[in-house]
């Protein structure tokens, strides 16, 4: 066995820094993974050059192409067209709609991002739960775990699957094919999906089993219950005469009553007026609040309720303006900042009204509270400017706006390309990453989407997350620290046989990927695994494909961004997860071991 | 139709104005009276409350949950004599407990330390050394105690409406300005300011209630709306929402009760 060299163990320092950074997380893990790729060849652990590989990696290049591809089937609603004709098929069975919504999402999900296929996906399962009077947080736990567990049906499903021919490289090992993992994917849904049928009634949450008591209704149509709805008042001739000035901010302060809307002599209307406005005499507002606060402020305030809106008919109507729930989308810019910073009034004219987190609602100066992951906000504003904020991506709308802007007609290119880019990886065996960018440049010039729209919708995030955890590979394999942990560990757990051997693996990963990323956990644990099996005689390429699988296996905490996505509207607590998530997670690993028993015969 | 608050060190005179502006006005007179109603109300001895509220907080001190729930009950029922306005309170820190309410008039009553220290020599039958020692000694307790509860200094001016200096100006004569300085517009109570006592008296409530088992809640009202902050970790503030909720139930004049998490109690509340 080798001996430890200072460079292996400054290998294994960086590992720690980085593993620790990850759980701490004060600085995101991109800026972690940025760290890395400069921190590296600073102590010559890895040559400038292999510092910066992973940017123009098979891994990046696909997971770009593949973001592009998925923005172009969102922009054409292929997805939202697919729904109306699943729900036919699917008929009025809850085990029937869970399972022809999972089955779809997962089918998308194997070649889109998870997060991607989840999220375009939200507004639909609200649909359908309301029609369909299930609960929402029935549906969207095992249709979130699907999109999960349909990342690991092909190989560009989820992110460690397509870094995984890249890890291999250095070893010389066979790449996987496109198709390779997909008995092996859909064995590991179809146990998910059967969990959740047959135990679905032990192992999904239980507080929102009864359908009678309000659960059944979308979060939105609780929320607007418990908000009230619009008003419109005016006050009288002397309002300000014999008062101190009254701002917009007082109102929601002291009545949790939101000004919508306020007209200004002569005949102007502010929209969304921001809180420093004040009330002046003689004017309309259009506000929104629960009848009983309306009524006290009307009272107290000596204001005049109209029975209905005169000076804002036009204003309320359902098809110019509304009320939106948005979550805030995991690793949105949005987190920790307070509404008041982010200013949506002055920004997009659109009003927040409320903040839901997990049970707790927030009415009262929601204005200084600091967003978190999952927290779900009312917003209230013109269906335009709810777009424009839509379009900026950082909230992600569980509410569909009716009037979106769609190119259907551009769906038949879309399906088109996508057809051409799988055809080029399997009939043609042309490299991933190409032909996966073929596709995203038919998009844009075919014109699903603009050269503009495909560069936003690039998460720049997962990218350098990616390519700067890259050289943190090549440094462990190529200073040996792979090699000598993997033969440490070897040397603890003795000899044992390959199929215990890809077990504790797989039970490895799970526990990495639920800490530290799922791309974290598969570049770390992939080179040494592989070394693992080498001296253990066991094929190191089913080691790597076990990492490469089980870093999908997240489901007992909800730190997937999956799960951390439907954990808001679903209103689900992290306890729920432990108990659903560790059932399907142990299922999870008996599956996959089996399957690869059952196929590569190990 | 006032709230004047007096403060004031021993020996300077204050409580004879006090009591002169309040008989002079017709006003309610208090001062040990909010220690009493605050040790029966919440069944404390008064000299633990005294000893809570006189001398300056030792290190330990400063973490005690006691302190600050005694300082809450006394905050309360001083909140209660509020309430009813046309007021003089010439007991601790009235000007800094009624934070807030705009109608109050602050004043500083202030003597010669020469003055003071000839009063004490005659009311307690000691020297002038033991006398001038044993001044200067509360005064600076008193310091202390404003220091670490406000952070304020009680000898600054700034923190006044009015500083009066009873030596060449009689007590008739500060009497005579204080009376009519409050009658003055600002001191009115309006409408505005009666809903913000009312607000003051909610938000001290409820406070008072949740004092003895938490210290990192902050609790304000605007017209029967309260918003608790509470700066600790989930759990925490699921217990705090759950005993506010209960402590708002058995109150009068609650709209609404919401319970925040923050990392930083604002400074704006009770």
């Amino acid at each position: 066995m080798e001996t430890l060299t200072p460079q292996m163990i400054l290998v294994m320092v960086m590992i720690g820094i980085a593993v620790f950074l990850f759980i701490v997380e004060w600085v995101r893990v991109d800026v972690v993974a940025i760290l890395m790729m400069v921190s590296l060849p600073l102590l010559d652990l890895v040559t400038p050059k292999e510092a910066f590989i992973g940017m123009s990696s098979n891994a990046v290049i696909s997971i770009i192409a593949v973001i592009i591809i998925g923005a172009g089937l969102d922009k054409t609603g292929l997805i939202n067209r697919l729904v109306g004709p699943i729900l036919r098929v699917a008929g009025a069975g809850k085990s029937r709609v869970v399972i022809a919504i999972s089955v779809t999402v997962a089918g998308i999900s194997s070649f889109m991002q998870n997060i991607g296929a989840a999220a375009l996906f939200l507004p639909a399962i609200q649909r359908i739960s309301k029609s369909t009077k299930i609960p929402l947080s029935q549906l969207l736990m095992p249709i979130g775990f699907s999109a999960i567990l349909g990342g690991t049906i092909t190989l560009v499903g989820s992110s460690p699957l397509i870094l995984l021919n890249d890890l291999l490289e250095p070893f010389g090992l066979k790449p996987f094919g496109l198709f390779d993992v997909t008995p092996i994917g859909l064995a590991l849904l179809a146990g998910g999906l059967a969990c959740f049928v047959l135990l679905g009634r032990f192992i999904l949450p239980k507080g929102s089993m009864e359908p009678d008591e309000g659960a059944s209704q979308s979060p939105l149509e609780n929320t607007l219950a418990e908000m009230g709805e619009t008003y419109e008042i005016q006050t009288p001739v002397n309002y300000t005469d014999y008062r101190e000035p009254v701002l917009v901010d007082d109102l929601k302060r002291r009545y949790l009553v939101n000004v919508l809307a306020m007209t200004e002599p002569p005949d102007f209307k502010v929209l969304s007026p921001t809180g420093d406005q004040e009330v002046r005499s003689d004017v309309h507002l259009l506000v929104y609040g629960r009848k009983k606060d309306v009524q006290r402020m009307v009272e107290v305030e000596e204001m005049q309720l109209k029975e209905s809106p005169e000076v804002f008919k036009g204003e309320t109507e359902e098809s110019t303006s509304g009320a939106v729930e948005a979550v805030v989308a995991p690793r949105s810019s949005l987190i920790g900042k307070t509404l008041r910073e982010i200013n949506l009034q002055d920004r997009f004219q659109v009003t927040p009204l409320a903040i839901y987190r997990g049970e707790e609602a927030y009415r009262a100066e929601i204005g200084d509270v600091p967003l978190a992951v999952g927290d779900a906000v009312l917003i209230h504003g013109e269906w335009p400017r709810l777009q424009v904020l839509q379009h900026e991506k950082s909230l992600l709308f569980t509410t569909p706006i009716d009037v979106e802007l769609l190119r259907p007609e551009k769906a038949i290119f879309a399906g088109f390309w996508l057809a051409v880019a799988l055809s080029m990886i399997l009939l043609f065996n042309i490299q991933l990453s190409v032909g996966l960018m073929t596709g995203a440049l038919g998009m844009i010039i075919t014109r699903v989407l603009s050269i503009d729209e495909a560069y936003q919708s690039v998460d720049w995030r997962t990218i350098f997350l990616l390519a700067g955890l890259i050289p943190l590979g090549i440094a462990t394999e190529k200073t040996g620290t792979a090699a000598w942990i993997a033969h440490t560990i070897l040397n603890v757990i003795g000899d044992v046989q390959p199929i215990v051997l890809l077990t504790i693996i797989g039970v490895l990963s799970t526990i990495f990927t639920l800490v530290i990323s799922n791309v974290g956990a598969t570049v770390l644990l992939v080179p040494l695994v592989v070394n693992m099996a080498i001296a253990a005689h066991t094929d190191p390429r089913m080691a790597a494909l076990v990492v490469g699988l089980a870093t999908s296996n997240s489901f007992i905490l909800p730190t997937h961004q999956v799960n951390a996505l439907y954990m808001g509207p679903g209103r689900y607590r992290s306890v729920d997860f432990m108990k659903t998530g560790l059932v399907i997670s142990i299922v999870f690993i008996v599956v996959m071991i089996g399957m690869i028993k059952l196929i590569y015969g190990v | 139709m006032a709230i004047i608050t007096i403060s004031r060190g021993s020996y300077s005179k204050g409580k004879e104005v006090a009591e002169k502006v309040a008989s002079h006005l017709g006003y309610k007179c208090i001062s040990r009276e909010v220690l009493l109603d605050a040790s029966e109300h919440f069944n404390i001895p008064e000299m633990k409350l005294v000893r809570a509220i006189h001398d300056a907080p030792s290190i330990l001190d400063r973490f005690s949950r006691t302190r600050q729930a005694f300082f809450a009950y006394i905050r309360y029922a001083l909140a209660q004599h509020v309430k009813e306005d046309n007021l003089v309170y010439h007991g601790l820190a009235g000007h800094l407990l009624l934070k807030g309410i705009p109608n109050v008039l602050k004043v500083r009553v202030i003597a010669d330390l020469a003055d003071r220290i000839r009063a004490e020599m005659k009311r307690e039958r000691i020297s002038e050394e033991a006398a001038r020692s044993l001044l200067l000694k509360d005064d600076e307790e008193r310091r202390k105690w404003t220091q670490s509860l406000y952070g304020v200094d009680p000898q600054d001016s700034s923190l006044y409406d009015l500083v009066v200096h009873v030596h060449k100006l009689t007590v008739d004569d500060a009497v005579e300005i204080i009376s009519d300085t409050a009658q003055r517009t600002p001191f009115k109570t309006t409408k505005q300011v009666r809903q913000k006592m009312e607000d003051y008296g909610l938000a001290c409530q409820l406070k008072a209630g949740l004092a003895d088992s938490f210290d990192n809640v902050g609790v304000k009202s605007e017209y029967g709306s309260i918003l608790v902050y509470a700066k600790g970790n989930d759990h925490y503030v699921q217990r705090v929402r759950k005993r506010a909720t209960e402590v708002t139930g058995r109150m009068s004049g609650v709209n609404e009760l919401e319970v925040h998490a923050v990392r930083k109690l604002p400074l704006d509340v009770v």
